[in-house]
């Protein structure tokens, strides 16, 4: 127990100073993480601090509507900084709901926004058991292992430190499997932070089981049940995303070339019908190479969206074989048959095999932003929710790319 | 992961959670040592002591049962103690003589004695003050930093701590007003 840090002469509440420290770290790493996955941080740490704001004043709005008799001696007390007088449960729900109220109206993309917040999560959690284990809350069964601690006149389960430890196992392995917040690793949105609620609720139902206050529900206490229904859920989450059969995923799919288009264009879109269904093809766009602006070629490139069923992997590989088949060497970039670049799948945010989808490319470039404008004028950017608009408002290359002119009938005479 | 992979790992998880839940109760029976134990902690038994006031009178929290106590750990230094004070004042004089008691305990082992009790007779309070002259009690009640605030129940039970400044005038006045019930 360490109920207060002593820092010299300051003196400091150990509870709340941990929490506001995991909060601060949690907060520090999802503004990492979102740079790396290319999610709107700004808005993400913006939807935060509302619901965090909203969520203090609802927390201590709930406390003075249970207890009103608070405020008979002087109003003013409404406002006093004193932690105590605060209804954490009516807080967190109001202060969560208005976070996401927020960020639907911004059209903050769901799940590759929650995995953003991922390590928030779980250093949230972390926090809590920590702090408890600080002030002596959530105290354990009497025991007579050898690692039980001294605690209220009794030796006692660490429970707060079991639930620590796994923790820490969990976060350690995120840290090695994201590569240190680089990406979620996984190639489904939704499926990190799915995992950890399942995670979360494990360890909750295995530790609550030496606590020694319970709340209980008939026979069994409500937090293990809590635990189970989040177990659940995370499970259940990451089974639809992953393995339901999806018939129809949309896929936004970058066609160029700068040899022989007429020809190549054309065969590249007769084949990718072959598997997959045609939902819109945008006119073709001229403009000069970027890779080299001295070079006199020129590249001609269209947006089109797709309907699949294949997974993002299987996919790639039949792209790559278009390419091969159309005549593609690979490291040739001085002539390009054909390159097909998936630029969105489904609305996912991940790295896979040194490739990031949302393509980079589509917030740099005009020859990808300028049809796929064309193709979706409502498009938003799965990962940061920004409209197309805004994305070509945004593009940083005007400079280097040469203006990109529409081929009337697709192709230049 | 293939699906089978997947599956097999869910359901081994979801049989062996399942079946943690269900042995909970038999491995690990609620163990209801609150009432005997004493501890400075919410649903233990407050510990009991005996004290001295100022004038040389013994007091012991075990006088007080059946009512609701404030155990109120302060010093003369202690600027947050200073600026609670005179709310808890009114909360005693407002709730008195329904039963409540304040026992304003001095840390005297680490405060003036002399600057104690000419702070607390000149603020005119009227609830108990009491002095911990060789610091027992603080070791007992854990006291880490003051002020420190013990609300115990009538049946002697700890229904609250609070470290610094929580324990305002409007607080102690919601918790009151639970103990004892909405009054006209």
């Amino acid at each position: 127990m360490f109920p207060m840090i002593n820092i010299g002469p300051l003196s400091i509440q150990a509870a709340g100073f941990i929490l506001i420290a995991s909060l601060f770290i949690g907060l520090w790493t999802t503004t990492y993480f979102s740079k790396n996955l290319g999610t709107n941080g700004n808005l993400i740490e913006n939807s935060i601090l509302l619901g965090l704001i909203a969520g203090l004043i609802t927390a201590r709005v709930g406390f003075i509507l249970q207890n009103p008799s608070a405020l008979a001696g002087n109003l003013l007390a409404m406002f006093s900084l004193t932690p105590s007088m605060l209804n954490p449960s009516f807080g967190i729900f109001v202060g969560s709901l208005t976070a996401f109220i927020f960020a639907q109206k911004k059209h903050l993309p769901l799940w590759p926004s929650l995995d953003t917040l991922t390590p928030l999560f779980i250093f949230l959690f972390a926090g809590k058991h920590l702090s408890n284990f600080a002030i002596g809350n959530g105290y354990g069964l009497p025991t007579e292992f050898p690692w039980g601690i001294q605690l209220w006149n009794e030796t006692r389960h660490p429970v707060n430190l079991y639930a620590l430890i796994l923790v820490a196992i969990y976060l350690l392995w995120m840290i090695i499997h994201t590569k240190v917040f680089k990406t979620t690793g996984f190639l489904r949105s939704g499926t990190l932070l799915n995992l950890s609620l399942g995670v979360v609720g494990l360890i909750t139902l295995l530790t609550r089981a030496f606590v020694a206050e319970k709340s209980l529900i008939g026979r069994f206490d409500i937090w293990q049940l809590l635990g189970f229904t989040l177990l659940m859920l995370g499970i259940a989450l990451i089974y639809k995303k992953r393995y339901q059969v999806h018939k129809h995923i949309p896929v936004f799919i970058s066609v160029g070339s700068n040899h022989n288009h007429e020809r190549n264009l054309t065969e590249a879109i007769k084949k990718l019908k072959d598997f997959s269904k045609l939902r819109g093809i945008s006119h073709t766009y001229k403009s000069k190479d970027v890779q080299k602006e001295s070079d006199p070629t020129f590249f001609y490139n269209k947006v089109i969206e797709i309907d699949t069923s294949l997974s993002y992997n299987e996919l790639r590989s039949r792209l790559k074989s278009i390419e091969v088949d159309l005549g593609r060497e690979p490291g040739n970039k001085v002539q390009v048959p054909i390159d097909l670049d998936i630029l969105t799948y489904d609305n996912d945010a991940f790295f896979n095999q040194g490739k990031q989808i949302p393509d980079p490319n589509l917030i740099k470039y005009n020859y990808i932003a300028i049809p796929l404008k064309e193709l979706a004028p409502d498009f938003r950017h799965p990962a940061s929710g920004i409209s197309i608009e805004d994305i070509i408002d945004q593009l940083t290359d005007n400079q280097k790319i040469q203006i990109l002119k529409e081929v009337e009938n697709g192709f230049e005479a | 992961m293939s699906k089978k992979i997947f599956t097999i790992i869910v359901v081994s998880v979801v049989l062996l959670s399942l079946s943690w839940i269900i042995v909970t109760p038999t491995l690990f029976p609620i163990v209801q040592a609150k009432t005997d134990t004493a501890a400075v902690h919410k649903g233990f038994q407050a510990p009991d002591f005996t004290l001295q006031t100022p004038d040389g009178q013994s007091i012991s929290l075990s006088d007080y049962e059946g009512r609701p106590v404030l155990v109120f750990l302060w010093a003369s230094w202690c600027s947050i103690c200073k600026r609670t004070m005179p709310g808890l004042q009114s909360i005693y004089e407002e709730f008195a003589p329904e039963g409540f008691e304040l026992l304003a305990i001095n840390t005297s082992f680490q405060d003036s004695l002399t600057n104690a009790i000419s702070y607390f007779e000149s603020q005119g309070y009227t609830y108990t003050m009491l002095l911990d002259q060789d610091g027992s009690l603080s070791r007992d009640y854990q006291l880490h930093a003051v002020p420190l605030s013990v609300l115990v129940g009538p049946e002697g039970e700890v229904i609250d701590v609070i470290i610094g400044s929580g324990m305002s005038e409007a607080y102690l006045r919601a918790k009151l007003t639970d103990i004892y019930g909405e009054r006209d």
